[in-house]
């Protein structure tokens, strides 16, 4: 190789380098420039998306919005009630995906009324299944202890899965931040929310229970298992966390189960004792006139749930039920 | 005038302003003091700080810009930080070449050439950036632990200097205190004596941030090379090689410092800072295998769930990691704290401290208040450790932030947490003695300490009267402690009648106060009782930010009576106590 | 070669030069950059290390200058500091439940030195009570026993003791502290005072009736205290003004205190009569009276409660019964005249 080429090699070799070298200096600008903050970080940033969830209300039909069936076998009654207000049929479309969001708060017998009946469960998603024509069907809860405990103990696992739902626990990354407008607690709150991002209809199933904090616990007080990161602190004012959770969710149907009510000591209970039988269930388009008429078994009246009021104000529903002429029926 | 002279002189520099930057950190306007001078400046160059921030926090936070400057000179010059700016370097460079001086020019020359160890600080700077850069599995800015600049900002600030300054007392008038220093302390010593084994030892094989300057100088326009190829191998162009990247072969770029001393050393001027590539050739890529560099890399991204095992940015938060008022919410503050050490510097109360790893191994040598150490708590009117932060892991806020006032009237003030009195060990709760020092020093308005206040009686307070007249009772058991009773606290109480404050009292005798009387006079064998006033101190957990003056005061010096924990901070919704209303 | 090697060594020297200059200009750069400080950011102004807590005062700017009370040889040694009822406890601790208990409104304190002589320094402390009813009470009740009474002011509610002024002026109450003894310090309280009295906006309802009431004769002169509530431990007698009798070398205690309406006079009567009854009072048997009332022994006091219209008045823990009645007589009769007139 002459000197020639070899200094032509080596002045090509220093331009390929300088080139690089210059591209690495406009990249490194770049780079700042695109990511230069002169504010820097605000007293809160960070926060994640924040969601909202949809609302899986259907069109309302006069006189279809609440039913109230008297019996003790509730697979009777629940069919019965739904099709006092027009069957399933009105709810659930072919092809069309169903949450069930069941009370599944504690890792306790069915027998004890803690949590909702197991075998109502089954009957709403064979329901969804075989009359509405439902794609798929998940049942799902965010509960206050174990997870896995509360759907086995409950029985609401089995159950609902050998009705063909999937059961969904929750899990850390099925949780988005929320802030409900117009609300004042829940803001920028985590909410199990993932499960209900993509279904078509939503129906809630709740026992009647007696509850020490807020007084009872019903329909309404069942979306509290939606709330996730700490939130006991909501029991500090509980009235408004529940007329919020009215605000928030807003179901097909909900499912308010008084067949046996838990009068005393909830909302845990421990006792058979504790369980009255009042062979009562409502099938209902509005919370608040369900509870409304719910409370009644608990020998409570409206004014005694303030949060019944306050979730009236905010739009959420009527406690006057009788204003929506609800359908009453018996079956044995 | 000699290039290495002029290197020289820029390490004299360089150095003496770290160290001047060092003193004059301390708050105040005098010129020793911190008026405008660019404390951070060092810092702010350091790329590896702007690179871990820009790679957690997606952005790059005002004055980090500088590191840009840095960045584009070392893609120019190559690596001229590590033997023109850096302190740490500098004192590397210093203590290798005392350590070696009485060596033989072939023992130096066997010290400084190139090892392979050398490609454990890529691995090291691999290790970090993975545990910055990915946010799906969650990112944590650790860089700090060995970045040399907060490694030797935090060494000067929190060790050397509150060791030096015990005899003078320019930095500050009352002795400094850190806790963990030792481990500071242990690691600087280590890394500087180090260097009696190799010189730089620090600089070739631990310090991520010469890797960096490492990877970004491969392109550099002006290297050191050969001029020409007859070169006789004598090697002393490595005598003094700083970098250990044999200028006598094919040098290693990478690990070329430009201390100019091969260059200096050349009998034969052979060595020059040039535009081509050195004539037997060189080695511009780090050392480092494709293995090492994929094994770091994932033990860097798993290393952050690892070190998260313990939950505690979840329902295991550590209480006791009190931040300074502005700190960010806990995962952010994680992402950008540098550990350097500058808020506890300049904290006017010495009640910052570096964080242990109690609180998990992030939390190590990240500011946390100790109100036990210091002059006095957070200080209500003072904001210096936000402005200090060279990151904003601790916000620069205003002190109408902080008391929430003015505009942030709404939103309240900033919650560090909030005091609990511990009833167990409160001395007017725990022991009936009379004690409102927290009370008396809460320095909110109103104040967020009230008390209630009982009367119980004391113990060996039952007596019998042995005469009585308006003023004073003769007691039959002769038991008192002379003066106990006389402190303002104490009041006899007759049956049916009303209390009345002792003003004095002897083994036998119990003088009563003269500014009341219309209690009944105690009738002869009749029962008296000494009852003590107690206020009790409790906390409206609404008003408390947790600033811990209280904490600070308490008498009980041990674990404290009232104690600050960092429930109900403001900067994390989930620590918060209250519902707001 | 020797050329090339000698441009080599120029070049190295001018590089040398340019990055020494570099450094001066980096020097000289941070050098400036050091005077650009704006101390405000850390919220400490001056402070250094250590300093005492600062205690969050609200500066308010409608109030009173105080400085415009001051003379003109003194100059400002302290902010202005006020103090609203929750914060008053901070600046006079235990004493607050005093003036809140009386309607306490706002506290306006500063001090002030004399530029010549730095130990001359004052303290200005204007209490605004509300009213001037308010501003008697606590003025009263606090009022030093070896007080001097100052003659500078029409009104009797000011006294001196050596080194400090106090006195009622409409609906404030002022304390103006001096630092020392000195009678040049004084002399400038004084005229504080009088600024302050002539510059003050004075409230229409300065007079307090009651005051009146009391017959002068034997009046200890500045013995008028009024208690806004709880006078004498009973939760009845509110409104209530004392004074200071000597009579036959006894000094007694008489007291009144106006009612709306005659009957309510009768049953503030009849129930502190109970209140002391029940805490160990005895009826003790008049010795020679001309008011018609209650007369007992209390604890070897002697406690004498009646009613004279719509007054309640009475005599409190006398150490003699005949003194005691005598004052009551006295205090009867004056009653009597003074419902004749209205």
């Amino acid at each position: 190789m002459s000197e020639d080429n070899e200094k032509k090699l080596d002045r090509r070799k220093f331009i390929a380098r300088a080139g690089k070298a210059a591209i690495s200096l406009a990249a490194a600008g770049t780079v700042a420039y695109l990511v230069y903050d002169s504010k820097g970080p605000g007293p809160s940033t960070g926060v994640e998306e924040i969601v909202t969830l949809p609302d899986f209300t259907v069109s309302p039909q006069a006189g279809q919005t609440i039913s109230i069936v008297k019996g003790p076998d509730r697979v009777k009654t629940v069919d019965k009630a739904i099709g006092l207000l027009g069957g399933i049929e009105r709810f659930v479309k072919p092809g069309e995906t169903v949450a069930i969001k069941p009370n599944v708060a504690f890792a306790s017998p069915p027998m004890l009324g803690a949590t909702a009946n197991p075998e109502l469960v089954a009957e709403v998603v064979r329901l969804c299944y075989s009359r509405g024509g439902a794609k798929k069907v998940y049942v799902t809860d965010n509960p206050i202890n174990d997870p896995a405990s509360c759907f086995r103990l409950s029985g609401i696992g089995k159950a609902a899965s050998e009705a063909n739902a999937e059961v969904v626990m929750p899990k850390d990354n099925l949780f988005k931040h929320t802030t409900l407008s117009g609300g004042r607690l829940i803001k920028d709150w985590p909410i199990f929310y993932e499960p209900f991002k993509n279904i078509d209809k939503l129906i809630g199933i709740a026992p009647v229970k007696d509850h020490h904090r807020s007084g009872a616990s019903m329909s309404m007080k069942n979306w509290y298992g939606l709330l996730g990161g700490r939130r006991n602190i909501f029991h500090q004012d509980i009235n408004t966390i529940i007329a919020e959770l009215a605000m928030m969710v807003r179901p097909t149907l909900v499912i308010l189960d008084g067949t046996t009510v838990m009068m005393t000591n909830g909302p845990t209970g421990g006792s058979a004792s504790d369980l009255k039988r009042a062979n009562t269930l409502i099938a209902s388009c509005d919370m608040v006139a369900a509870d409304s008429y719910g409370c009644s078994l608990l020998g409570l009246a409206v004014a005694d749930l303030p949060y019944l009021a306050k979730a009236e104000k905010a739009g959420a529903g009527t406690t006057n039920y009788e204003t929506l002429k609800p359908k009453f029926a018996t079956v044995s | 005038m000699k290039i290495v002279q002029t290197r020289r002189t820029s390490q004299i520099f360089f150095f003496t302003l770290f160290v001047w930057f060092c003193i004059v950190s301390t708050v105040g306007e005098k010129f020793w003091q911190i008026r405008g001078w660019p404390i951070n400046w060092f810092l702010q160059l350091d790329p590896l700080v702007a690179i871990g921030t820009i790679l957690t926090t997606k952005t790059l936070y005002r004055a980090l810009l500088w590191a840009l400057v840095t960045v584009c000179l070392t893609i120019i010059l190559g690596r001229f930080f590590c033997s023109w700016v850096c302190p740490f370097g500098s004192l590397h460079h210093f203590v290798g070449y005392l350590g070696s001086r009485e060596k033989t020019t072939a023992q130096k020359i066997q010290l400084n050439k190139y090892r392979k160890a050398q490609c454990i600080k890529y691995i090291i700077l691999v290790f970090f950036l993975a545990m910055a850069a990915f946010p799906s599995i969650a990112v944590t800015l650790q860089t700090g632990l060995l970045d040399p600049i907060p490694l030797i900002t935090r060494s000067f600030n929190l060790v050397l200097l509150p060791i030096v300054d015990r005899t003078v007392n320019v930095a500050s008038a009352m002795g400094r205190f850190y806790e963990r220093a030792w481990l500071i302390l242990a690691i600087f010593f280590t890394a500087v004596f180090l260097n009696l084994l190799i010189p730089r030892f620090y600089c070739r094989f631990i310090c991520p941030l010469g890797a960096l300057f490492g990877i970004l100088g491969r392109f550099a326009i002006w290297r050191i090379g050969k001029n020409k190829s007859e070169c006789i191998n004598c090697k002393l162009c490595e005598k003094y090689c700083e970098g250990g990247c044999e200028p006598s072969g094919n040098i290693r770029i990478s690990e070329c410092v430009l201390c100019f001393n091969c260059r200096d050393d050349c009998k034969d001027e052979i060595i020059s800072y040039q535009t081509q590539i050195s004539s037997p050739g060189e080695i511009t890529d780090p050392d480092i295998s494709r293995r090492a560099f994929v094994l770091s890399l994932a033990s860097g991204i798993l290393a952050v769930p690892a070190v998260r095992l313990g939950n505690k940015l979840g329902a295991n938060w550590y209480h006791k990691a009190i931040r300074p008022p502005g700190a960010l919410a806990e995962e952010e503050f994680l992402s950008r704290c540098l550990k350097c050490g500058q808020c506890m510097r300049v904290c006017p109360t010495n009640v910052i401290q570096p964080g242990g790893i109690d609180g998990g191994l992030e939390n190590l040598w990240t500011p946390v208040l100790n109100n036990r150490i210091g002059s006095s708590g957070c200080q209500l009117n003072c904001t210096a450790c936000g402005q200090v932060c060279p990151t904003s892991a601790i916000r620069p806020i205003t002190l109408s932030e902080k008391l929430g006032t003015g505009e942030f009237a709404e939103v309240g003030p900033i919650r560090l947490g909030t005091a609990f009195v511990d009833r167990n060990r409160c001395l007017p709760w725990a022991m009936d003695k009379p004690c409102i020092v927290c009370q008396e020093n809460c320095p909110l308005s109103p104040k967020a300490i009230y008390t209630e206040e009982i009367f119980n009686t004391v113990r060996e307070g039952t007596l019998t009267v042995k005469k009585a007249t308006e003023k004073k009772i003769e007691t039959v058991e002769e038991t008192l402690v002379l003066g106990r009773f006389s402190t303002g606290d104490y009041y006899c109480t007759s049956e049916g009648g009303e209390g009345l404050k002792i003003a004095a009292n002897t083994k036998n005798l119990i003088e009563l106060t003269p500014d009341k009387k219309n209690g009944k006079i105690p009738a002869e064998g009749s029962i008296i009782e000494v009852k003590v006033r107690l206020q009790r101190p409790l906390i409206d957990i609404e008003k408390c930010i947790g600033c811990g003056v209280c904490e600070h005061e308490c008498p009980v010096s041990g674990k404290k009576a009232i104690r600050v924990s960092a429930e109900g901070e403001t900067r994390n919704a989930d620590s918060r106590l209250l519902l707001k209303s | 070669m020797a050329s090339a090697g000698r441009r080599a060594k120029v070049l190295e020297s001018a590089i040398s030069i340019c990055l020494l200059a570099l450094l001066f200009v980096t020097g000289v750069g941070i050098f400036i950059k050091q005077y650009n400080s704006d101390m405000s950011r850390f919220g400490i102004g001056t402070v250094t290390t250590v300093q005492p807590l600062q205690e969050l005062q609200v500066i308010s700017e409608e109030k009173p200058d105080l400085s415009s009370f001051v003379p003109a040889e003194f100059e400002s040694l302290s902010e202005t500091e006020v103090y609203q009822p929750v914060t008053l406890y901070e600046k006079i601790n235990g004493k607050a439940p005093l003036y809140i208990e009386a309607g306490f409104e706002e506290l306006s304190t500063k001090r002030f030195v004399d530029k010549n002589d730095e130990s001359l320094w004052m303290e200005l402390f204007v209490y605004d009570m509300g009213n001037v009813r308010n501003a008697f009470s606590v003025y009263s009740i606090q009022r030093r026993a070896d007080a001097d009474i100052l003659s500078l002011f029409h009104t009797s509610f000011g006294y001196r003791t050596s080194n400090a002024l106090y006195f009622v002026h409409s609906n404030y109450y002022v304390e103006l502290v001096g630092s020392s003894e000195s009678d040049e310090l004084f002399k400038a309280l004084i005229e504080v005072a009088q600024k302050i009295r002539s510059d003050l906006p004075v409230d229409d309802k300065t007079r307090i009736a009651e005051l009146g009431f009391f017959p002068t004769e034997n009046l200890v002169l500045e013995s008028i205290k009024l208690y806004l509530a709880n006078a004498f431990g009973f939760e009845g007698l509110t409104d209530t003004f004392t004074a200071k009798y000597n009579i036959e070398g006894e000094t007694v205690t008489a007291f009144l205190s106006k009612r709306s309406e005659p009957k309510d006079a009768k049953m503030v009567v009849e129930n502190y009569y109970n209140f002391l009854i029940d805490n160990g009072g005895v009826v003790k048997q008049a010795v020679n009276k001309v008011f018609e009332g209650k007369v007992m022994d209390f604890y070897g006091t002697t406690e004498i409660v009646f009613a004279v219209g719509q007054f309640v008045a009475g005599v409190h823990e006398a150490e003699n019964q005949q003194a005691a009645e005598k004052a009551a007589d006295i205090l009867t009769n004056k009653l009597n005249n003074v419902m004749s007139n209205e």
